[in-house]
């Protein structure tokens, strides 16, 4: 494991190959160091093996080759729940379940701490639900705690997986193409509160996206992703001052 | 290249060669089945109401071991169809569940209700425990297939937050399928009641043992009013069903 020099890095992916049942290669020789407590923004058009990339780093993928080190503890050798302990990860569709409340949906971030016998049957401790809600308000939808996810906007289930991810209290948040469905003021109120929400937990955040004018805002860091690879000397803060990304994508 | 009426011609021959094998056009027998069944009609009427307390009593077992056989099966169905979702155990666990269930729905309610008569005697318990058994297996089949369509993503992001597989089915495969859940227990219980009434039939319990009598010795005007209480038991049952998948499922399009 190497280190790049500045602040410790909180993911770390080694010459990282992947493939879907042997077929052609999805991600081609990844190497990079995502720093702690770091906001950092993977940018590509869509198909480039994003989505990929971050299963990869929240390891829900194995890579054919190479490896991914969170906090300096290889993936593969992390259990479920004590990878769940490090990693959050929101899915493009957010995986939520509609059926269930938003508070419920929340709930869920518990389940990595909670033992089964009274999880099953839905009692959750008094504390998780006060966490729960406080989440929910933190994300300015503890109104809506008690509605089914069914019945949320877009936009409000976008808080709900966010305030589900913060109580699982990840040190990472790997999240997918989070807040791209929404309208610019919309998404840039939630990432904003997302900031706040990383700051005071010291969370990492990795996020895939694929409007620069969000990166700009969000990431202090960007990496460009191009049919697998990562695009060479895109990576740093001074790739934001850099008009020419986006031609290059 | 293949004609494009080779499929529509070879059905239609097939179609009426099986029809003329099963007798569908043998008219004379066709036109005395008509007349027949005026006369059934005409034998039936009045309906003699004054069996009404005999039957009712005869119903209303009919719709306990509808009830508790549609429960009980439903109840066993549900680990069954858990362990037969591939997405959650290993391809040897799930394939012995299904067949299991495969086994059980092989053979017909009817089969079963002669099973338990056997194994506990004539009376409504053996029909209870029969529809139990028939209900299993259809339930646990259309719950595996159910559970394994959840949508991969919500099942991964619940499960990188470190839940275990019961409490991703408890709070992922569960919740999402509740809908469809609901509303097959409901068609199974509608199912259950319409079949439960010729179980009695082979000393199961229920309505079939009433229909039975009134059909050999000929007691038209009396069966019909057996056959009456069934249409009306089963338009309650279709306005109960309606009235609870209006008041607990959600809308085809949410989501």
């Amino acid at each position: 494991m190497t280190d790049n020099g500045s602040a410790p890095a909180a993911l770390h992916a080694e010459r990282v190959w992947f493939s879907f049942r042997n077929h052609d290669w999805v991600l081609k020789d990844v190497s990079l160091a995502i720093p702690a407590s770091k906001h950092t923004v993977i940018m590509g058009p869509s198909g480039v093996g994003k989505t990929t990339l971050l299963r990869v780093l929240a390891g829900l993928l194995k890579p054919n080759q190479g490896q991914v080190w969170v906090f300096g503890q290889p993936t593969e050798e992390l259990k479920p729940r004590e990878l769940s302990a490090l990693v959050g990860y929101i899915p493009q569709q957010l995986g939520l379940v509609r059926n269930l409340s938003a508070l419920e949906n929340v709930l869920m971030g518990a389940l990595g701490r909670l033992a089964d016998s009274r999880a099953l049957l839905g009692l959750f401790p008094r504390d998780e639900i006060e966490k729960a809600r406080a989440a929910l308000e933190m994300m300015g939808i503890g109104h809506k705690s008690s509605e089914q996810v069914f019945r949320l906007s877009g936009g409000e289930r976008q808080r709900v997986a966010i305030a589900r991810t913060l109580l699982q209290h990840p040190r990472i948040v790997v999240a997918d193409e989070f807040a791209s469905d929404l309208d610019l003021a919309l998404a840039s109120e939630i990432l904003t509160r997302i900031r706040r929400a990383a700051e005071q937990e010291q969370i990492t955040f990795i996020m895939s996206m694929h409007r620069m004018g969000l990166a700009r805002q969000f990431g202090d860091a960007v990496l460009a992703l191009k049919n697998g690879e990562l695009v060479p000397g895109f990576i740093g803060n001074e790739i934001l001052e850099t008009p020419s990304i986006e031609a290059s994508l | 290249m293949r004609s494009p009426f080779v499929v529509p011609v070879v059905t239609t021959f097939f179609l009426l060669a099986v029809l003329a094998h099963l007798g569908f056009f043998d008219w004379a027998r066709l036109s005395r089945g008509f007349r027949n069944l005026s006369i059934l009609g005409a034998d039936m009427v009045p309906p003699d109401l004054g069996i009404l307390p005999v039957a009712s009593a005869a119903l209303w077992e009919t719709v306990e071991m509808s009830f508790a056989g549609t429960l009980l099966g439903f109840l066993a169905s549900l680990p069954l169809s858990i362990l037969g979702t591939r997405r959650l155990f290993s391809t040897w666990v799930s394939s012995l569940a299904r067949f299991i269930a495969a086994g059980i729905r092989t053979i017909p309610v009817l089969l079963w209700a002669i099973v338990f008569v056997i194994l506990v005697g004539l009376g409504p318990l053996a029909g209870t425990l029969g529809i139990a058994a028939y209900t299993v297996g259809y339930l646990a089949k259309i719950y595996a297939d159910l559970f394994e369509g959840t949508d991969p993503e919500i099942m991964e992001a619940v499960q990188s937050t470190g839940a275990s597989k019961l409490q991703l089915v408890r709070f992922v495969v569960i919740p999402e399928a509740a809908n469809a859940v609901l509303a097959q227990v409901l068609f199974m219980l509608e199912y259950n009641i319409r079949a439960s009434s010729i179980l009695g039939f082979v000393g199961a319990g229920g309505l079939g043992f009433v229909i039975q009598i009134y059909l050999q010795s000929l007691d038209y005007r009396r069966l019909a009013t057996v056959l009456l209480l069934v249409l009306v038991i089963v338009l309650l049952m279709d306005g109960i069903s309606a009235w609870l998948r209006k008041r607990f499922l959600l809308s085809a399009n949410a989501g």
